[in-house]
């Protein structure tokens, strides 16, 4: 089942085309790639998906809603979440409390319940620190549960970023560029991360420029080239596409290696 | 566990020492000047809310303050109101006036805020003395009543004070609480990256404006208490120079903390009484500090800011940590 329809999606930056025309599905507990040259529009086209940015054309729906007009908070509750290319960790909060805080999408007693420390407030705290301590027990992390996130590695950092999105409870999960800054091991690792949350039920669309990351891991391939979608299909497919080919190699060009 | 049980004593022998001050000290005036204090703890309990724990500046405070006073002022003297109802209304109008600020500035980025909060400033201390016919004009306002709880009479130098401290200390539990969970862990979140907070669902406006009303609520529940405290309310007393006071005091205090601005609000409230509390000190010592009061604390936010971030706070906490410091 389509669980993500992305039809017709078009982005413009003044004259700029970052995201032209774009249009795929992404099937219910399927890992999916978005990958392209630098510049091809997949950090726009996320936020697209995710409410942090408006798309001028197009529609965007999630298991029959459209996400389009919606604001960040309203996505992640209506069950997408979100990782950053940079990312957005609270770095003065341990990495358990971020990860609670990824429990605040789905919690709901707020400012004056707290203020009289209702026992229903002290429970749901309870809650969220238990799903806390077990996600990341899950994505293997849970020695740094208690370090500031502003003292953690960069690979440990994204991977913490993983668990407070999976703390919202998503259905999707949008990851952009998880394996940059991760080491062959942290990498290998991802992968296993990647597969536990596939098996948990989540359905996965991961921006990924590691290239050996996406061959293993997706079970299907979109590429975009300047904003245009020019293959999609499963990775051995894409392996051969010689639009593919072409748009790689002119990229590799233009860097001179 | 030894270290943990004084650690748990600490709170407690400040609540007695706090409670117990009244019975030792005799001196009206000095016993005065310790209940300015628990009021200038009750508007920087907001404060370091607002500013310690979701990062948002106020230059206008003060107004907040007034608006308490104000409020308290007109609904005894002039529409004779029970205490504990004005009390209440003092609250309530303040922070609806934060509320009516919080709306519109909080949607927009950046300082926005601090320069809306400086123009309201502004602009209620010109309230306060044009409007003659409500607030008495450059006059002010005068007779207003002890409080009044029913039963208890408020009107010895020792019970005003005990009020003051009793309202503070429910206010710092309150905040306490608030800092300690969820909100509190959402207010932090979103001042370390308001991206990441969206990403949570965390209700960024949301969160702000209840900050910014519970804030301008405890500075209006202070005014109402000052009002009552000295008889008398004059716009003189809520200006920007008010307000820097107490952002200097938030600030000294550092943020992440209500330990640290809580110390701060004491300690600068005395400084301005220093010759009560020092009988020694020379006249001119005294009336240099007094004189060059702002200067000080405008000096000290700058040296805050530059060499020591995290204020007071960090002097006894070495590592930046969640909200578990009250």
């Amino acid at each position: 089942m389509s669980l993500l329809k992305v039809r017709g999606v078009t982005k413009r930056f003044g004259g700029l085309t970052a995201v032209d025309d774009v249009s795929f599905d992404v099937f219910e507990g399927t890992i999916k790639a978005l990958i392209g040259p630098n510049g091809a529009g997949k950090t726009t086209l996320f936020n697209t998906l995710t409410g942090f940015d408006g798309p001028d054309e197009g529609s965007v729906l999630f298991d029959g809603a459209e996400l389009v007009g919606r604001s960040p908070r309203d996505t992640v509750r209506a069950g997408v979440a979100r990782t950053f290319q940079n990312t957005q960790l609270f770095d003065e909060l341990p990495a358990g409390e971020n990860v609670m805080v990824g429990s605040q999408a789905h919690q709901r007693r707020g400012f004056s319940a707290a203020m009289l420390r209702l026992p229903s407030v002290m429970a749901e705290d309870r809650d969220a620190r238990e799903e806390a301590g077990r996600l990341l027990r899950l994505i293997g992390i849970e020695e740094w549960v208690d370090t500031p996130a502003g003292d953690l590695p960069a690979g440990i950092r994204r991977l913490v970023e993983i668990a407070r999105a999976l703390a919202t409870r998503p259905r999707l999960l949008l990851l952009d560029e998880p394996a940059a800054g991760l080491n062959a091991t942290e990498s290998r690792e991802l992968v296993q991360t990647l597969y536990r949350v596939r098996e948990s039920g989540i359905t996965v669309v991961v921006v990924e420029h590691h290239m050996g990351l996406v061959m293993e891991v997706s079970d299907e391939i979109v590429v975009l080239d300047r904003g245009r979608k020019i293959a999609e299909g499963p990775p051995r497919m894409i392996q051969k596409d010689p639009a593919v080919i072409a748009a790689y190699l002119g990229e590799a060009e233009d860097e001179g290696g | 566990m030894n270290l943990r049980t004084a650690r748990a004593l600490v709170p407690l022998v400040l609540v007695a020492v706090v409670a117990a001050l009244p019975l030792v000290v005799s001196d009206r005036f000095l016993l005065k000047v310790f209940t300015f204090a628990g009021i200038n703890a009750l508007v920087v309990i907001g404060l370091a809310l607002l500013f310690g724990h979701a990062g948002q500046v106020s230059l206008g405070h003060a107004a907040f303050v007034g608006l308490g006073a104000y409020t308290c002022a007109v609904c005894t003297v002039r529409l004779e109101w029970p205490w504990l109802l004005a009390f209440a209304a003092a609250g309530a109008v303040a922070a609806f006036g934060g509320l009516v600020l919080a709306l519109p500035s909080l949607r927009l980025k950046g300082h926005y805020l601090a320069m809306a909060t400086l123009g309201f400033g502004e602009l209620m201390t010109l309230t306060f003395r044009e409007a003659d016919p409500v607030t008495g004009g450059v006059d002010g306002l005068g007779g207003i009543p002890f409080p009044d709880l029913g039963p208890f009479a408020v009107d010895g130098a020792a019970t005003l004070y005990w009020l003051v401290w009793g309202v503070a200390g429910l206010a710092l539990l309150a905040v306490y609480n608030v800092t300690s969970q969820r909100p509190g862990r959402a207010m932090r979140a979103l001042h370390g990256s308001e991206q990441g907070a969206q990403a949570c669902g965390v209700d960024i406006v949301g969160v702000k404006v209840r900050t910014f009303v519970v804030s301008a609520l405890l500075a209006g529940l202070a005014g109402a208490l000052y009002a009552s405290v000295v008889g008398f309310v004059s716009p003189s007393v809520f200006t920007l120079a008010a307000s820097v006071t107490f952002l200097a005091m938030a600030v000294l205090g550092g943020t992440g903390s209500l330990a640290g601005p809580l110390a701060a609000a004491v300690l600068l409230t005395l400084l301005q009484y220093i010759d009560a509390l020092i009988p020694g000190i020379p006249r001119e010592t005294a009336q240099t500090i007094q004189t060059y009061q702002e200067d000080i604390y405008g000096l000290a936010i700058v040296l805050v800011v530059i060499f020591a971030p995290g204020g007071l706070a960090r002097l006894w906490r070495r590592r930046p940590r969640g909200g578990e410091t009250a």
